[in-house]
């Protein structure tokens, strides 16, 4: 088992409703979905950005184009003008979100 | 008829005009919409009217307007845009002046007034309406008497009402982005407003054009390095008939479609896949697919829609205190030490002064001031950084309290730790908009579509 970043597996782009940031994230190649299904729970992500995202996580799954959508809450240090963060919009939440580092199988290539 | 062809122009205010002009030129469009509203731009856009009430639109659509306009006319491409914001009128203006000189004889302006209902508060609250916050966070009354705007994100009709009155350019306020790709598709196809698969479709053609390059292999994390000829970007197009519905883009240009560009745009911004909620339909898209179907080609399937709400997003800005940023810059070595170490030394200053803040950032530039508490940071590389740029931005309730740091930075070039080095002028404290989404029952809203014909 390796420890690699998500964003060797996946790819995906962050947006942003107010204080709401959402990530949608797909797997590069389909095998690896459930992998991503497994490990890259709403609890995880919620754990993983800890005080970066002060609301709750919620994840859908849409396995027709191997992908998901984390929408996060309160995410953005209070959303439009509000937050003092020099990335207010998150575009980089998208990256942030696929530096997490998940455990990769040795034999899964 | 049988089939649509769309582009998309404009994904935000400050876009450039490039793509839109090279469609127009190349593609073979009936239609080109652009979308130049983010969520906080109708709130800049009541700002700036107060101090010029000529301003308040998007200025850059004439710009585009002129570029392109006559050969649209020329070619029978009909035009819409949400670049009205908060004042159509000025805006309609501008583009009859702009026909007026180009001799656009015949040309009809459509436009829609009334999605502006910032007078209108009163009277609503008066009727039971609460103003609920949608973010669930807040009460209304301390925010009501701050309000600087209040528009309602509207669907297709209004926009569809000056198309089918021959409407060759149609200019809105808050139309949704993808509504005003939606009344076209609806205009040439003869969708029926209840039929929910079909207005889901053309929503989610929207969808996938109204941040224009974004659309096309811009912002595109899958595979930046192949996009072609990134400084040429296409913007992507929308081809539907009644049983397909691809995306592609204007021929002899930069850019990409491919199904991982479409992916990422598919679900930017959406929440729950299964009931994306718009004022025309609620869309399905958790079995949606995505094929590549040629080159430069994707093909779209099994969108679905639902019977659309009751409700209308009504989006308010308001007076939500002031803030300013200020930094400086610091270099090998320790440059990240000496950048905490001049930080402690501004929040001293900044207690003595008694400075109130409502929030507070202190980040450091080319070390953690995106990723924030998820950035990478090992100490021994730390130790080693080229350089750094300290960043402390407040939130405050007064002006006053935001100008007690702005003097603050530039003395620490010669008073602070050694080559600090101060940059961009003193900072400019900037007023906060803040946000209240709510809903409102559908029939507080009434829109009029005008027409306007240059003679």
């Amino acid at each position: 088992m390796a420890k690699i970043y998500l964003n060797q597996i996946a790819h995906g782009r962050s947006g942003d409703k107010g204080d709401t940031s959402n990530v949608c994230v797909f797997a590069k190649d389909p095998k690896d979905y459930e992998l991503i299904k497994e490990q890259v729970t709403p609890e995880k992500v919620k754990e993983y950005f800890g005080n970066m995202v002060k609301g709750e996580v919620t994840r859908y799954e849409v396995p027709s184009l191997n992908g998901f959508n984390f929408v996060m809450k309160h995410a953005l240090g209070g959303g439009a003008t509000h937050s003092l963060r020099l990335d207010s919009l998150g575009k980089s939440m998208g990256s942030a979100f696929l530096r997490m580092k998940i455990d990769y199988p040795d034999d899964a290539e | 008829m049988d089939k649509v062809i769309i582009g998309g122009g404009q994904g935000f205010w400050g876009d450039s005009n490039d793509a839109a002009i090279h469609m127009v030129h190349t593609a073979p469009l009936d239609y080109m919409a652009c979308d130049y509203l983010a969520e906080l731009t109708l709130s800049i856009m009541a700002r700036q009217k107060i101090k010029n009430p000529a301003a308040g639109f998007a200025r850059d659509f004439l710009g585009l307007y002129k570029a392109c306009g006559e050969e649209a006319f020329r070619k029978n491409i009909g035009i819409l845009t949400n670049a009205g914001g908060m004042n159509i009128e000025g805006c309609v203006d501008g583009i009859r002046q702009i026909a007026e000189e180009k001799g656009l004889h015949g040309l009809k302006i459509g436009y829609v007034t009334g999605d502006d209902l910032t007078a209108d508060i009163p009277r609503l609250l008066a009727e039971g309406v609460d103003f609920k916050n949608i973010d669930d966070v807040g009460d209304f009354n301390e925010i009501k008497d701050k309000i600087f705007n209040a528009n309602v994100y509207f669907g297709h009709e209004p926009t569809l009402a000056c198309l089918e009155q021959g409407a060759n350019v149609v200019i809105t306020g808050r139309s949704t982005d993808s509504a005003l790709f939606l009344a076209p598709c609806m205009h040439k196809m003869g969708w029926a407003p209840d039929d929910w698969n079909n207005l889901a479709r053309g929503i989610m053609a929207g969808h996938l054009l109204e941040c224009g390059g974004q659309g096309a292999g811009g912002n595109y994390d899958y595979g930046w390095r192949d996009v072609p000829r990134m400084d040429e970007l296409g913007f992507p197009i929308a081809e539907i008939t009644p049983d397909s519905f691809h995306i592609t883009k204007a021929p002899d240009c930069g850019g990409i479609i491919c199904e991982q560009s479409c992916k990422e745009q598919f679900l930017y911004e959406v929440h729950d896949p299964a009931n994306y909620i718009t004022p025309d339909v609620v869309v399905d898209i958790s079995n949606a697919t995505l094929t590549q179907d040629g080159e430069n080609r994707v093909r779209v399937g099994n969108v679905k829609g639902k019977q659309r709400p009751d409700t209308l997003k009504l989006s308010i800005g308001y007076h939500a205190g002031f803030k300013v940023a200020g930094m400086l810059s610091f270099a090998w070595p320790d440059a990240y030490e000496k950048a905490q170490y001049a930080a402690e030394i501004i929040m001293k200053k900044m207690k003595r002064k008694g400075l109130q803040y409502e929030d507070i950032r202190i980040d450091y530039i080319g070390l953690n001031a995106l990723h924030l508490d998820v950035a990478e940071i090992d100490p021994k590389e730390v130790k080693d950084l080229n350089e750094v740029v300290l960043r402390i931005a407040i939130r405050t309730k007064t002006k006053e309290e935001c100008a007690k740091i702005v003097p603050e930075f530039a003395p620490l070039q010669l008073n602070g730790p050694p080559g600090a080095s101060f940059f961009g002028g003193r900072a400019h404290i900037q007023e906060v908009i803040g946000l209240w989404p709510t809903l409102i029952p559908r029939d507080a809203l009434h829109l009029k579509s005008n027409i306007l014909e240059i003679k």
